[in-house]
């Protein structure tokens, strides 16, 4: 006899990819991300070249290289490495280091301090803007074109502690977890309710469960659902790569795939988290289908599940923070929030491994338990064609 | 002769109101057996909490011995509810293939086709079920039913919405499906189909059994009246 799990999972797999609106909606992401890409490129172009500078921002240049003249007030007589002590002391907003090497390389550094998940630096236009606007007014005699001519900018950014954080490198690769996560609940919500409704509304429960067991078909419907979730995963990723391949030598490309970081556990903990909260997600939403009758009574619970999924996104300066407060204690460990609260904070290097394991242990028994009751209820409301609210819902009602 | 199925004092409530009183009956191996009552007697909640779906308030309701498993391959179990379908829009083909996979056939494919053929729907293999009509639909439903050579066949009201000739055909099926060593439970208001196949009988009223016993036993204790007679006699022409 073949398993019956893998019977229920094949099946209900293939109908699903065999509807042209799955492929309509899985090929809305890659589009969307190349939409996205667009964008960013046409923002780049509109980088400020010319920020201005506050009055009382401190600020310095080591010249090793000799462009500067002597006598520059800010042109300082301190090594690269006391200019970079200076700035994580609080002693200067911004250094410049030109290297003795200049000529040849055509590179500066620049050091400051992180002010958290910054974008990347397009092509140095604003630091170079930033130089200039600082050097040049005080200065006439000043090398401006040597300042302000093709040169690279080493943007160093700094924490107080000394670090050079590169937030947004190191979020790029498990990031992508948790944007697959609010894909696979939004665009297959609705699937994930269907699935489990279908049964009811065509009057197959009967037929279907005397031949499969509950637990097996429900189950196996979550399993398949998982694997359409690893199409989307694909479709999303690899024209990203191919992307990114083809266009390597692009600025933008280029300097996303030099500062991106892929940290093993970082991303290893956002699968992780991943692979859980897609089980909780989709226990929640079939459970809803195994109490309603029809596909249009079901859908009006989708919205509170993809709020609850989607609301830490609201307070993403709270979670961005390297101190979380209560709010973010109390979004990591709420049902329904914690799945997307703990992969932000993973990203953000806040959720401390004891966490984790609290987090990982409430996701697993939320899965069980909602999985467990919705293979219960779908056995009970089999044959109930009318909305079969738990009882405490019940009484309050 | 072995009882496959055994229901001892079964209690069914649904809030407030009591469906099933008391209830105690047997069906044996090979036997056919018809479950008869006036709509609303209890008869699909007695087969229904036979097969799991209602948790019955009192009582035990066994078959071979056990609570009712679907994946236990011991007892092949085929049953046609009241309130049928299956997978609309997929194939008639991949239906077929789907539960014939559930229920453990070495080559679903095969068996599918002959019995398409056998059912004169063989053109209809690759056809989405919803295309199909009704009366056609009925006879997957049943290929789904008997595809896995049940040892208990329970057929709720099977010959519902069929034409004369495809009564017949459905009778054939039924009957060969008995020639291979099946029991059949059937719920049935057609008393010319219970006269010709059933073995024993029960009838429910209010709950409670009526009658129960060999055809010619409950002719006997009601006078050798048909079986129709007995019928509406039991329920005083109650709305059917």
């Amino acid at each position: 006899m073949s398993n019956p799990l893998w019977t229920v999972t094949k099946f209900e797999f293939i109908r699903q990819v065999k509807k042209p609106s799955f492929w309509a909606t899985i090929l809305l992401i890659p589009l969307m991300v190349v939409a996205m890409f667009v964008i960013s490129m046409l923002t780049a172009n509109g980088v400020d070249a010319n920020p201005t500078l506050s009055e009382d921002t401190k600020f310095a240049i080591a010249d090793d290289a000799g462009i500067l003249p002597e006598g520059m007030p800010i042109k300082a007589n301190i090594t690269k490495e006391e200019g970079r002590q200076k700035v994580v002391d609080g002693e200067l907003d911004l250094f410049f280091y030109i290297p003795a090497d200049f000529k040849d390389t055509k590179k500066v550094d620049f050091y400051h301090i992180s002010e958290g998940l910054e974008l990347f630096n397009m092509d140095g236009q604003a630091i170079k803007g930033i130089l200039n606007q600082a050097v040049a007014p005080k200065f006439d005699e000043l090398d401006v074109m040597a300042l302000t001519g093709q040169f690279e900018v080493n943007d160093n950014k700094l924490t107080t502690t000394g670090e050079e954080p590169n937030a947004l490198g190191k979020a790029v690769v498990p990031i992508i977890f948790l944007v697959l996560f609010f894909f696979l609940v939004t665009l297959f919500g609705g699937r994930m309710l269907m699935t489990v409704v279908e049964e009811k509304e065509n009057r197959i429960s009967e037929m279907i469960l005397t031949s499969v067991s509950t637990k097996h078909l429900i189950v196996g419907k979550i399993l398949s659902m998982m694997l359409l979730g690893i199409i989307q995963m694909l479709t999303l990723i690899v024209p990203l790569i191919v992307a990114l391949i083809i266009y390597k030598d692009n600025p933008i490309v280029s300097t996303v795939l030099s500062q991106m970081e892929f940290d093993p556990i970082t991303i290893i903990t956002n699968l992780v988290l991943f692979i859980f909260s897609v089980f909780f997600a989709t226990g929640c939403l079939t459970y809803i289908g195994t109490i309603t009758p029809t596909a249009k009574d079901a859908s009006q619970f989708i919205g509170p599940v993809i709020i609850g999924v989607v609301f830490p996104l609201y307070f993403m300066s709270a979670f961005m923070a390297s101190e979380p407060g209560g709010f973010v204690y109390f979004l990591t460990y709420f049902p329904l929030s914690a799945p997307t609260a703990m992969m932000l904070r993973n990203v953000f290097g806040t959720l401390t491994t004891p966490e984790l394991i609290i987090g990982l242990v409430e996701i697993a028994i939320l899965s069980t338990l909602v999985i467990r009751a919705t293979v219960v209820s779908f056995q009970r409301n089999a044959i109930n064609f009318e909305l079969a609210l738990p009882k405490f819902l019940k009484k309050q009602k | 002769m072995k009882n496959i199925v055994e229901i001892k004092n079964f209690r069914m409530d649904f809030g407030n109101k009591t469906v099933i009183k008391d209830l105690s009956f047997e069906v044996k191996a090979g036997e056919i057996f018809g479950l008869l009552g006036a709509n609303g007697s209890g008869k699909t909640t007695t087969l229904r909490a036979l097969l799991g779906f209602y948790k019955p308030t009192g009582g035990e309701l066994l078959i071979d011995g056990k609570k009712y498993d679907p994946e236990d391959t011991n007892v092949t179990i085929g049953y046609l509810p009241e309130e049928r379908g299956l997978y609309k829009k997929e194939t008639v083909m991949d239906n077929l293939l789907y539960f014939g996979q559930l229920k453990g056939l070495k080559d679903p494919k095969e068996w599918a086709e002959k019995y398409l053929k056998r059912v004169k729907l063989e053109d209809k293999a690759n056809q989405k079920l919803e295309k199909l009509s009704g009366g056609q639909q009925q006879k997957i439903q049943l290929g789904v039913t008997i595809m896995n050579n049940p040892k208990l066949l329970i057929l709720d009201e099977p010959t519902k919405g069929f034409d004369p000739m495809n009564r017949r055909l459905l009778m054939e099926i039924i009957e060969e499906a008995h020639k291979k060593g099946a029991a059949i439970i059937m719920i049935t208001h057609y008393m010319d189909e219970v006269e010709k196949l059933c073995d024993r009988v029960i009838l429910l009223k209010d709950g409670v059994a009526h009658a129960y016993g060999t055809i010619a036993e409950i002719k006997k204790a009601h006078k050798n009246k048909s079986l129709e007679q007995i019928f509406i006699d039991i329920y005083g022409g109650e709305d059917e």
